[in-house]
């Protein structure tokens, strides 16, 4: 599958032959260097968007527009504010012509499993970043869906927060088995969660490993198994980046920066 | 211990700052620094308002009033919401438009009304177009950057659940410019509102401004009747705006 953005006279490329296969039932967190198009990627899987050659297929049927077994987290939550809690994780039940009971059943034993029973009548403005998040998981899951992609879910949350919210969505995968896709530039939260590490190259993006993550939960980033495939994943990018540095890009000489410091944290 | 036997009654700064004004206006005219002629003392106008809200022909030239303003701004809603939600949405729509529009908006309504007089002619019609003609672009202003300032994750939460193209409607595009919308209408009534009067003088037609302009040309205590008929004025204004938007401002602020 290739992805190409055309807006004369520019045409970018920001994937390109990128192939690779998701499993049910697992968490595959895609990871690569800033801008390179992962956030795009999951878009084309959600139906938000379309590639420019090749396909993506769901159960073997192609998928040209959202399908109503995938599910979507967004970073910046995107709940609706004139929508209460509940009904913000009713929406896709709504949308689907759900009895109001069956929907604020379903809301509501969502909302004790992400930890909100109570704050049902809230609306978004007076909730926390966590815990407008949580209502965006909860929304997500709302609809029973096989697969539920999280566009750079945990990064406009604090650190603590995040890290409290990562172990839930463990949890709930490990619970429903569902399939989670996770788009992230985090890379001990790919670690942390993930079955398997997609890790994209930069721009255009291809597919420069999958690396599989088989140790034992929870994980702990202090654990030496989890150092050492932090280091070789970390590797893999640094190397990516450094081609890009010496094609003199200097946007991404400064994201080379940033990994570098991240890693000295 | 709190001590509850003493309640102190505080008056809003802006009760106390009327009776001063209506004090000085009260102290002027009656001792005669201006002549009566030319500021009637307010109790004479307040008594004179009294009569006023008692009296069906001033009560059905408000009537009127209130009736042509509201089919003013009902005909520029109906005609401009539709024109706003697709230049919001569509940005070559909105190239094409905007311009043209902003054009138009800048010719001064009452110009446009006494064209519009000679064209049609004097009556509720003419009254009635200028009012929707001056409401039209609080509205369409408005709504469009409403539209415009969707942000772009809602249409994807809404494409996402599968929400048809009237579901994303009305359960996403509406609610989310519901607070410019009352915004472009509140402006839109103000604006109305306010020619309305001269379009009412212009056009020959019943009203409050008619009735002013009526009386004033009138009898001795003419001056008093205008003056209440205006104090009406305001009134409405404020209670309008109090009892109709600002219920659904209030409604509102709890989630936006």
């Amino acid at each position: 599958m290739t992805k190409v953005y055309e807006d004369p006279p520019e045409r970018v490329t920001a994937l390109k032959d990128i192939s690779f296969h998701v499993n049910e039932g697992e968490f595959l967190c895609i990871v690569g260097p800033s801008g390179c198009g992962k956030s795009t990627l999951l878009r084309m899987i959600a139906g938000l968007d379309h590639p420019s050659s090749g396909q993506i297929r769901f159960r073997g049927d192609l998928l040209t527009a959202p399908h109503s077994k995938i599910s979507m987290v967004f970073q910046s939550f995107a709940l609706l504010p004139w929508r209460t809690v509940v009904q913000n994780v009713e929406f896709g039940l709504e949308i689907q012509g759900k009895p109001k009971k069956e929907r604020e059943a379903v809301a509501m034993r969502l909302l004790e499993m992400v930890g909100l029973r109570g704050s049902e009548n809230l609306y978004p403005k007076q909730l926390s970043g966590g815990m407008k998040q949580r209502v965006g998981i909860a929304r997500a899951l709302a609809t029973d869906p096989e697969v539920v992609l999280m566009d750079e879910a945990f990064s406009a949350i604090d650190e603590f927060t995040a890290e409290a919210l990562r172990e839930e969505v463990s949890e709930i995968h490990k619970e429903t088995k569902k399939t989670f896709l996770l788009v992230t530039h985090n890379l001990p939260e790919a670690i942390e969660l993930a079955d398997r590490i997609l890790v994209l190259s930069s721009r255009p993006a291809k597919v420069k490993s999958i690396v599989g993550v088989d140790l034992e939960r929870p994980r702990t980033s202090t654990d030496s198994e989890f150092i050492t495939i932090h280091k070789d994943i970390f590797g893999l990018l640094q190397a990516e980046l450094e081609n890009s540095i010496m094609r003199h890009r200097l946007s991404e000489l400064q994201e080379f920066k940033k990994l570098r410091d991240m890693e000295e944290r | 211990m709190h001590d509850n036997t003493r309640r102190k009654i505080v008056l809003p700064s802006w009760a106390l700052a009327l009776i001063v004004i209506f004090a000085v206006w009260e102290a002027i005219s009656v001792s005669g620094i201006v002549p009566s002629s030319q500021l009637p003392p307010l109790h004479q106008v307040l008594l004179a308002l009294v009569q006023l809200a008692g009296s069906p022909f001033f009560l059905s030239h408000v009537g009127q009033s209130l009736a042509n303003v509201t089919a003013g701004v009902s005909i520029a809603l109906v005609l401009v919401l539709p024109l706003a939600l697709l230049v919001g949405l569509r940005s070559q729509f909105d190239q094409a438009l905007t311009p043209i529009i902003m054009l138009v908006g800048a010719l001064p309504d009452l110009a446009i009304l006494t064209l519009l007089v000679t064209v049609i002619g004097k009556g509720n019609v003419a009254a009635v177009t200028i009012s929707a003609f001056s409401a039209f672009f609080p509205i369409y202003f408005t709504v469009r950057q409403g539209v415009k300032d969707i942000p772009v994750d809602y249409f994807h939460v809404a494409s996402v659940f599968k929400a048809g193209r009237i579901q994303t409607f009305t359960k996403m595009v509406m609610p989310s410019i519901s607070p410019s919308l009352l915004t472009g209408l509140r402006l839109s009534f103000e604006f109305s509102w306010n020619v309305l009067l001269a379009v009412e003088i212009i056009a020959s037609v019943a009203g409050i401004g008619s009735f002013i302009s009526n009386s004033l040309g009138g009898t001795a205590h003419s001056l008093t009747y205008g003056l209440a008929a205006i104090l009406t004025v305001g009134m409405i204004t404020i209670g309008m705006d109090r009892a109709f938007f600002g219920r659904f401002e209030n409604r509102m602020k709890r989630w936006h």
